[in-house]
This record gives structure tokens, sequence and C-alpha cells, in this order.
């Protein structure tokens, strides 16, 4: 239980580093993320199901009031669709590109750095209520986490019971997805498709099914944002672009 | 009907088939290939599930895709700063 602790405050020290890179607009940098960060502290995200495992009491009580309230489905697809989320997000987007260029100087920020801030930024604009939001975040956290403190010991304090609950819930759940769909085929698609979708690999088959489809509906949406924004930027100087990208594809 | 049995199984943790075709249904309106069949001849299970992993797939290929032109984009310094401030000054 101690360990717990330990890994709420590490979680919460992580905060700090992303304070002093930043010098302007922090403030709008941390105020994406340390909500989630807080909101990752209570309990790994394996199901929403089984709560009493691992969470200390007052977690457990902050958990137990969330659940109290109606089961709430995740969000509705159809706010992925809306074009004043897209707008959030390409602003939001906006934003943490000009951060990496800033933060990013002399080794020009690649394809891979250009889509983990995207996908950072899709992750916040769910609002931390799908398993694949959280994931992406925590995943970029733990990133940074090591980056910064790789002596420490906490990692494997950090992890550990992220993954030992994980392991412990896949094992009782098995035995619900075979009764539910029990062909192979499905099984293997399933498998495969939980690996594709973030933060999906030891769900159950409803769950991975849920989390996917908002998932697409957010993909769709970040690659409609992406192309406008891509647009926009290219085409006022389109003649100064053009002579750049014919020199590129050549 | 559908929806009262659906929400007891949320709370009991036990998952019933329908809910699972009920989801898989879903699924396969999202998904471009699929989205026209009618509902009489129904899509399989399985042919939905790889549907979707394919898709998965040409989705993160996209997203890669555009990340890379961005990237290029933000190379370029001076364009590339005047033209995001000009963006989201437009929008």
């Amino acid at each position: 239980m101690g360990e717990e602790k330990d890994y709420s405050i590490k979680m919460r020290l992580v905060a700090f580093p992303f304070v002093n890179k930043k010098k302007k607009s922090s403030f709008l940098s941390t105020s994406f993320l340390t909500p989630h960060l807080f909101f990752l502290r209570p309990v790994p995200f394996s199901t929403k199901k089984t709560t009493t495992t691992t969470s200390s009491s007052s977690d457990l009580s902050r958990r137990k009031r969330r659940k109290k309230s109606p089961p709430s489905p995740p969000p509705s697809l159809e706010k992925w669709r809306s074009e004043k989320q897209q707008q959030i997000y390409s602003t939001k987007l906006v934003h943490a590109l000009r951060e990496l260029r800033i933060s990013q100087p002399s080794p020009n920020p690649n394809g891979r750095a250009v889509r983990e801030v995207a996908d950072r930024a899709l992750a916040v604009a769910a609002r931390g209520r799908t398993l694949w939001s959280r994931a992406i975040l925590s995943k970029a956290v733990k990133l940074k986490f090591r980056k910064h403190k790789r002596q420490r010991i906490a990692n494997p304090a950090l992890t550990q019971p992220v993954i030992a609950t994980g392991s412990l819930r896949s094992k009782k759940q098995t035995v619900m997805r075979i009764k539910a769909k029990g062909l192979p085929a499905v099984q293997r698609k399933v498998k495969v498709l939980s690996r594709l979708v973030p933060g999906c690999r030891k769900q159950t088959l409803p769950v991975v099914l849920e989390e996917t489809t908002d998932y697409i509906a957010a993909m769709e949406m970040q690659i409609r944002a992406m192309t406008a924004l891509l647009s926009a930027v290219s085409s006022p100087t389109e003649h100064e672009e053009e002579g750049q990208t014919h020199v590129l594809v050549s | 009907k559908m929806s009262g049995r659906r929400s007891r199984s949320r709370q009991s943790s036990g998952i019933s088939e329908d809910q699972i075709n009920d989801l898989i249904i879903k699924l396969q309106q999202l998904l471009p290939e699929l989205r026209n069949s009618r509902r009489s001849d129904k899509v399989s299970a399985s042919r939905v599930l790889q549907e979707t992993c394919n898709y998965i797939r040409n989705l993160h290929r996209e997203v890669d895709d555009l990340s890379e032109r961005l990237s290029e984009l933000l190379a370029n310094t001076d364009t590339a700063q005047a033209a995001l401030i000009r963006s989201l000054l437009t929008q």
C-alpha cells in the first residue's frame, strides 16, 4: 500500500519537468496534462468494473462516487464529428506543435515526434473518459519520467502495480471472453485489434469493441484536422511551398 | 427490453451475446467498406473485426503520413511560423 502512495507522489513530481521546460505558455501545456496526470493516479486503467483491489481508501471513495452516478457509457461518437470539437483539437494541435518547435530547435522535429504530439493532443481532447486516451497520456508520462529520473528505483514501483493487477484481471475475464464468442477466428482478430488500439491489450471483448468505436471516430477527426491544418498552412504561401516540396519529393 | 438487459449486464459484469452483437453492428456502421451492406445479409463478426483492423491500420498510416508532412513544414522556420499563426487567426 505504501507503493501506491509513492506512485501518487511521483506522478505529482512529473508535472514539474513540464513546467520548467517550457518558457512561454507553460500554463497552457500543463493545463492539458496535469488534470489527466491526477486522473491517472487512482487505479490503473485495466477495467471499469472492479475497483476494490488496488486503490487506497480515499481513491476508492472517489472511484465509488464516480461509479454511483449512472453507469455512463463512453460519450457518443457525435462529439468527434462536430465542427466545434475539430476546432478545439486544431487549436490544441497548433499550440502543441509550436511548443514542439520551441523545445526542439536544433534537430528538426521528425514525423514521429509530430505524430506523438498529435496523438497526445487527441487524447487530451477525449477528456480522459476512454481507455485509449488514458493509455496514450500515460505512455507520454512514462517516457518523460524515465528520461528525467533514470537512476531512481521508482520506475519498477511505477510499472509493477499496473502490470500485476492487469494480468490478474485478464485471467478472470478470459473465461468470459470465451463464453461470449467462442470462435477461434474471432478470438484471434480481437487480440490483433486489442493490440492496435492503445490501452486495450488485456481487455474483454465488449471493452475492446467500445474503445475501438471511439478510437476510430477520434482518429478520423484527427485526420480531418491535420489535413485542414496542412492545407491552411501550405496554400497561402503556395508559390514558396511548392518549390520546397518539389525539392523534397524529387 | 434490450436497453434494460444492457444496463443490467453492465453492472453484473455478465456479457450477453446480444450485447456483443450490438457492438459489432455499431462497429460495422463505422467501417467505410461495410457500412452499406443491408442488415438482411449479416456480415460475420470475424469479417467486421478483420475490416476494423485493416481500417485502423490505414488510419494510422494516414496520420503518420500527415505527421511527416507537418514535420517538414515545421522545418521551414519562418514560413511555417507565419503560416501557423495565420491559420490560427483565420479560424
